[in-house]
């Protein structure tokens, strides 16, 4: 029905680089840098600040009509180069766009060129995330950004201390390794909120460990009044952080579109990795919470454990009024399957599913297929359904249906609060399921 | 395929580069951060408040799925302009050409959407791949009831400021004089051009032009119907309202159709009144100047007596101002008549001569703002410690984190600001930001010094 379209009407998708930005805006001392003509930074910009409140520093090569004929090489060069010296960031972040990647622009020489000929820029990091607007969306982009990230400073940055027995992976053995290194490293993806993440390490540390989070949105992006303004990422992973990958005794990446990131830390220091498609839902927290209790070798924390049990209360409290939720959602695809697979879970019917991209498409399964589609085909496809979920953008096909609309996903720009939401973890999900209830009056 | 750039009056007469305006429309600098968009983004602000027709983006998904629906233009009947329509060229179509998916999107689009007309854009990609946009747009046009226009901006002709003057072109060879072969001028008649109609702005002007009589043929090109911007041949007057950005449209108006045109504002009671009354002149109407002589004098008095109370709280507050177009020069007069003073103004996609008029209007002493980047807009709020900053959205959330009280009077807003109603509630917000409570909160020390 979806893909019988030859155009996008209402998309819900977003551009591939605006995920890559949201994944530099992570790290801290960052200066994010678009190879692209200055309207796509400045859509970016525009779209992530109405929907997190915030100034989103985001510099571009601003290409012009000469580049669209020699190509942008040298303007990368000169952009990186222009970047470095005034704002004299701890690392640049570079990611590409349609235009760039049609005329094939190639950066890791551009890159090198210009280290040869400014050999003052040979240690300041650079990432490049390839992100053509053509290929996928948000997630995508994120996704691209955060393997970069990882490939780039993770082995590029000397290795302080690896220990043989890191390459354990049993039960048993991770057990021992949790007592002498305490440290875990966490991947959230792009369908966590600043308010999730933050949530995620909280119950992290409740089992004793210290996390390092790449990218860390809950300390950039959490919305909160900085002491001193600076047109650079403030908060976020330190540098420092990806140097003590290494010591790291498991990796968790969460939402699938992380699961090739955390494969690439395992691989890389030989440390476990365990994938979390979702945290909204009482099977996936349960999933989770059990894997680091097994991790620690403790019991579950006290306080997880009364959370689970006013989860639990809700669940009964209010079966029939879940029960009764007919459920349309169009998001990207880590966030549909979190919220869908939760609401499903609890009873309520999901009636469409429509995914940003293919991603993960043939990997995740809800009770209805998953589909491709904007946000024109959730008009045609929700008519049967008591709750629309999707971002602010669905609110056209919300009016036009006369249905509850509940905000999730980017942009949220109608509603206030969202990028401190949480709705993961036994709190989390109960939460969201309020939130889901509250919609229908 | 592109409009030629050399026709488009991009160089107006005298240079004023020597007179002390910074290099406004110079070529933005890799990687320093100004904060300029691109043709594409111009071409759109012009024609996309058009509400009855279909805007389809023609590219992959950066260019429309990061900006539909995001501008506050208004409108009081259709909201198909709202729908972000976009061709989504995917990996396989830069590969192989996105002329079939074009016309079969636009097909599709006239059949489900009924438009009155459908705006086909150009970006970076359809251009760079080739795809011949102007075939197919007239291929699809003979087998539809409707006009198919091609627009012709991709974003990396330039800035905005390129952007908007194209969509001029586009209105005035494929939209202007196309309807009725009627060319009767309409008494009294005029077109707003460069109004947008953001957060209802125009609204706040026609009840004043209605009380005088004046009959508004069509904004151009806020709250517009295809079919009112077909005739606005017939207009007695244009009335470019938003400085030189659209100056190549009423030139050739004037040429082909002899429509003269003023310049003017309606930011701020002077500029208002100053308006209306040379609309008046210009309509070449006695009855009509006596009687908007005798009315701005009246909603002048009314509006004054209203505002005093904000002038009072607001007096001798200094402020840091940053914004484009006509709004250079036309806030600072808004900000004189708070008795707000100006201690630095800078703007983006302002023409030199909207610069040397908002310059004559501030004090000799303010500062001129030439680095737009974030970093610059930074420096000087830092230097000069205003009390409140009028600027555009951009710099909201970087504004705050100056803990610096913030008027938003771009696009983004959600409150009209024009005319004279526009006055009182621009005193009213401005108010409402200078007195926050929160400020304070913000400043002090929190766990307070010395315990």
């Amino acid at each position: 029905m979806m893909n019988a379209r030859s155009y996008q009407g209402n998309p819900q998708k977003n551009s591939p680089a605006l995920g890559a930005t949201l994944a530099f805006l992570g790290v801290n001392g960052l200066l994010a840098l678009l190879h692209g003509s200055q309207g796509c930074s400045s859509f970016i910009r525009l779209q992530l600040s109405r929907h997190f409140r915030e100034p989103i520093p985001l510099n571009s090569t601003a290409l012009l009509e000469d580049s669209a004929i020699f190509g942008g090489w040298e303007y990368l060069k000169k952009g990186i180069a222009v970047a470095a010296d005034k704002y004299k960031p701890q690392i640049i972040g570079v990611m590409s766009t349609g235009l760039t990647e049609t005329f094939g622009d190639d950066m890791v020489s551009a890159l090198s060129s210009l280290r040869s000929e400014r050999t003052d820029l040979l240690d300041l990091p650079v990432v490049l995330a390839s992100t053509p607007d053509y290929i996928g969306s948000m997630q995508e982009g994120y996704q691209r950004t955060v393997e970069s990230l990882l490939t780039t400073l993770a082995v590029n940055s000397e290795i302080e201390e690896v220990s043989g027995s890191l390459e354990a992976e049993g039960d048993g053995k991770a057990r021992g390794q949790a007592e002498s290194l305490p440290a875990v490293v966490l991947l959230p993806g792009c369908h966590l909120t600043p308010g999730d993440v933050d949530e995620l390490k909280e119950i992290v540390s409740l089992f004793g460990f210290q996390a390092i989070t790449i990218p860390d949105l809950s300390i950039s992006l959490d919305g909160h009044a900085e002491l001193e303004a600076a047109p650079l990422v403030q908060g976020g992973t330190l540098l420092e952080d990806f140097r003590r990958l290494a010591k790291c005794s498991a990796c968790f990446s969460f939402g699938l579109s992380m699961e090739k990131a955390g494969e690439f830390l395992k691989r890389t220091y030989g440390i476990s990795h365990t994938n979390f498609p979702s945290l909204t839902g009482l099977a996936a927290t349960d999933s989770f919470i059990l894997t680091l209790a097994r991790l620690t070798g403790k019991p579950i924390p006290e306080k997880l454990l009364r959370q689970r049990a006013r989860l639990l209360d809700t669940l009964v409290d209010f079966h029939d009024q879940l029960g009764k939720l007919r459920v349309a959602a169009a998001l990207e695809m880590d966030l549909l399957y979190s919220l869908a697979s939760c609401l499903a879970e609890v009873g309520a019917e999901i009636t469409l599913a429509l995914a940003a991209s293919q991603a993960g498409i043939h990997r995740l399964s809800l009770p209805v297929p998953i589909e491709v589609g904007d946000l024109e085909a959730l008009e045609e496809g929700a008519k049967a359904s008591t709750l629309i979920i999707a971002n602010s953008n669905g609110r056209q096909a919300a009016d036009m249906l006369k249905k509850p609309h509940l905000r999730a996903g980017l942009p949220v720009f109608d509603r206030v609060g969202y990028p401190q939401k949480r709705w993961i973890g036994y709190e989390g999900t109960q939460q969201f399921l309020f939130d889901a209830l509250n919609s229908q009056n | 395929m592109f409009t030629n750039l050399s026709k488009l009056d991009l160089k107006d007469k005298p240079s004023l580069a020597e007179a002390g305006s910074p290099k406004l429309c110079m070529k933005a600098l890799p990687g320093e951060g100004a904060e300029r968009s691109c043709a594409y983004d111009g071409a759109r602000v012009v024609l996309m408040p058009i509400t009855d027709v279909a805007h389809l983006v023609h590219g992959p998904i950066a260019c429309a799925g990061n900006s539909w629906d995001n501008r506050g233009a208004r409108s009081s009947g259709s909201q198909l302009y709202r729908r972000g329509l976009t061709t989504d060229l995917l990996e396989n179509d830069v590969i192989y050409g996105g002329e079939l998916k074009l016309k079969e999107a636009i097909l599709e689009i006239a059949a489900k959407h009924q438009p009155k007309a459908i705006f086909v854009y150009a970006t970076c990609v359809s251009a760079l791949i080739g795809d011949d946009m102007s075939k197919i747009c007239a291929e699809a046009e003979a087998e539809l009831p409707i006009p198919v226009i091609p627009v012709n901006a991709p974003g990396f002709l330039g800035d905005k400021n390129i952007g908007n003057r194209i969509a001029g072109e586009v209105l005035f060879e494929r939209v202007i004089g196309t309807g009725d072969v009627s060319a009767e001028k309409i008494p009294l008649s005029i077109n707003l051009i460069g109004e947008y109609n953001i957060a209802g702005d125009l609204w706040g002007i026609l009840p004043d032009l209605k009380n005088l009589g004046i009959t508004l043929q069509t904004a151009i090109t806020g709250d517009a119907r295809f079919d009112d911007l077909r005739l606005a041949h017939r207009a007695c007057l244009n009335v470019l309202i938003c400085s030189k950005s659209l100056t190549n449209l009423v030139r050739k108006m004037e040429i082909r159709y002899g429509i003269p045109f003023i310049e003017g504002s309606f930011y701020g009671i002077h500029d208002t009144s100053a308006t209306l009354i040379a609309i008046a002149k210009a309509l070449k109407d006695p009855d009509l100047l006596t009687r908007t002589q005798a009315y701005v004098q009246k909603r002048e008095k009314e509006t004054r007596a209203i505002i005093a109370q904000h002038k009072k709280r607001l007096e001798n507050k200094q402020a840091i101002l940053f914004t484009g177009g006509v709004k250079t020069w036309s806030m600072v007069s808004t900000l004189a008549e708070l008795g707000i003073n100006i201690l630095a103004g800078g703007t983006q996609n302002s023409t030199p001569e909207d610069f040397q008029r908002m310059k004559e209007l501030m004090d000799p002493t303010a500062q001129i703002i030439e680095d737009t980047s974030s970093a610059g807009f930074l420096k000087i709020i830092a230097e000069k410690k205003p009390d409140l900053i009028v600027a555009g959205g951009k710099t909201k959330y970087l504004a705050h984190k100056t803990r610096t009280p913030f008027l938003d009077i771009n696009h983004g807003r959600k409150l009209p600001y024009a005319g004279y109603e526009g006055m009182v509630t621009f005193a009213e917000s401005l108010t409402r930001t200078v007195f926050s409570p929160v400020w304070g909160y913000l400043r002090a020390e929190f766990p307070p010094v010395g315990g």
